[in-house]
């Protein structure tokens, strides 16, 4: 029986009628869990006892005492949207709904089912699409139509990243040019005194590389404190425990990776023009 | 004795949109070590092409050119700055010491750059400084010097590795003419210890100094000079 097996909690998303009664007589009345939102919104508190009815009129309510809030699961499907909920098990859910019509005693439209063990999930749908015929159970998890949209967008960042790459490449070839230009007449010294091409690219790519990893490094930490702004932001804005940005190592290593080899490369390839000159020449504005 | 500059032949051709310039035409030169040698000739004469041949920052496009006794003419770029580095100091007339170095950061430099140790070069930095008269200004940039003052560090610098030969191209054409007058005996100091110097110049008294003297013309070595 997948009741005895689960935690048994049920969604009631919409709440008709809901209001607090006096909180200091013992009550029978069931225990239910209500959102932080919704606990807010109505200014509850934990041991309020309170009315829920399943119709909008706020017709047959029934009385609930609330045991506690909680975060409801950030979902980025219902992204902006109130979470105004409650949790309470399954029997009070039938009870609740049944009131307004008895058929409903026999009958639940949907029910989210927590499994002890995970591994078990796909093993259970089988189970019960094969024990109750029309049943249709599937795993919240790893839903690929879920994922559908987020792959999209996936897709559009990595767009965006190759743009920005490419848009940076060629803002950093440029600056490096100017870099470089400004050099000139160092650089000519430098190979009139007699240092070699070679010595003089050195120091070149040396420099490159500082600068390159420091630029990297830089926007590694930049992004990281973004994420938590933008994070913070958001989260506020939708009222949500949502992350909407998360910079891990394997992202920072693949930024690093890119930038790195990248602006090596701009420095070199604005140098080289510089360095094929001759020392009397590069000094000659 | 074999002299320290051989020149055969010399030639330079500068490919220029309106056809070829020919900045030297057969040049020959002897320079022995020790001599100072003054090239004096109008603007555009091919003097200071001259010159960055004779200290191999150029090329010839035709003729020979031996230093010591070695052909340098056609050395690869790695071996000239070789050549330039241990064996070959160069003074400009404007200076071109790197700005965001001190005057003993500038004469460091082609120091570290030829391997020496860093107490040499400290100690030998303090001996040139002293030398051409600047030891109290080692810690001042090039902008806090005035132009006598800078060039005489670009002597300093261009004696660091102890060359032997130093290369001036209009060493006193930036400076009035007291600085010039410093400039001038400091060049004679330099050969009275034993470098040769060729110095390229439109100052008539300074090339007076020297005790051979070049007039170029058109890319040819018009006459030639001896100090009485």
């Amino acid at each position: 029986m997948i009741g005895r097996r689960a935690a048994i909690a049920a969604l009631c998303a919409a709440v008709a009628a809901l209001s607090s009664v006096a909180s200091s007589a013992p009550s029978p009345a069931p225990d239910i869990l209500v959102s932080r939102q919704l606990l807010e919104s109505q200014q509850l508190q934990v041991g309020d006892v309170v009315s829920l009815s399943s119709d909008t009129s706020g017709a047959n309510p029934r009385s609930f005492r609330i045991a506690g809030q909680y975060e409801p699961t950030p979902d980025p499907m219902r992204l902006g949207a109130v979470r105004l909920e409650v949790r309470m098990h399954l029997p009070d859910v039938v009870g609740l709904t049944a009131q307004s019509d008895p058929l409903d005693a026999e009958s639940v439209d949907a029910i989210n089912v927590v499994l002890a063990n995970d591994d078990e999930a796909r093993a259970t749908v089988r189970r019960l699409m094969t024990a109750v015929p029309g049943t249709l159970a599937e795993r919240t998890g790893n839903d690929e139509r879920r994922a559908a949209p987020f792959v999209v967008l996936e897709r559009f960042h990595l767009a965006i990243a190759i743009v920005t790459v490419i848009a940076s490449s060629v803002f950093l070839l440029a600056l490096m040019l100017m870099l470089v230009e400004e050099r000139r007449a160092t650089v000519g010294m430098l190979r009139l005194i007699g240092f070699r091409r070679s010595r003089i690219l050195q120091h070149v790519l040396a420099e490159g590389v500082v600068i390159a990893i420091t630029g990297a490094l830089f926007g590694v930490v930049l992004s990281v404190v973004l994420e938590g702004g933008i994070n913070r932001f958001f989260q506020w804005r939708y009222d949500t425990a949502l992350v909407f940005v998360h910079i891990t190592p394997g992202v920072a290593l693949r930024s690093v990776t890119v930038a790195v080899p990248l602006g090596v490369a701009a420095i070199f390839a604005s140098s080289w023009s510089l360095l094929r000159g001759e020392g009397i020449s590069l000094t000659r504005r | 004795m074999e002299p320290l500059i051989e020149a055969r032949s010399l030639g330079k051709v500068f490919p220029m949109g309106g056809g070829p310039v020919h900045a030297l035409r057969d040049i020959s030169v002897q320079i022995a070590a020790g001599e100072y040698l003054t090239i004096r000739g109008p603007s555009g004469c091919g003097k200071s092409t001259l010159l960055h041949i004779l200290g191999c920052v150029d090329t010839p496009s035709s003729g020979t050119l031996r230093f010591d006794g070695r052909d340098v003419s056609a050395l690869p770029d790695h071996a000239r700055s070789d050549l330039r580095l241990r064996s070959i100091g160069f003074v400009f007339q404007r200076f071109f010491l790197l700005p965001m170095l001190t005057a003993a950061e500038n004469v460091d430099v082609p120091q570290a750059e030829a391997g020496v140790s860093r107490a040499d070069r400290k100690r030998r930095t303090a001996e040139l400084l002293d030398y051409v008269g600047l030891g109290h200004r080692a810690g001042h940039r090039p902008s806090q010097l005035s132009g006598g003052e800078a060039q005489r560090v670009a002597i300093a610098r261009a004696l660091a590795n102890r060359p032997r030969l130093l290369l001036a191209d209009e060493p006193t054409g930036e400076l009035d003419r007291a600085n010039g007058e410093h400039i001038a005996e400091l060049l004679d100091r330099v050969q009275a210890d034993g470098t040769t110097v060729v110095v390229v110049t439109h100052d008539a008294a300074l090339a007076e100094r020297a005790g051979r003297r070049l007039v170029m013309r058109d890319g040819l070595i018009e006459r030639e000079e001896h100090a009485r």
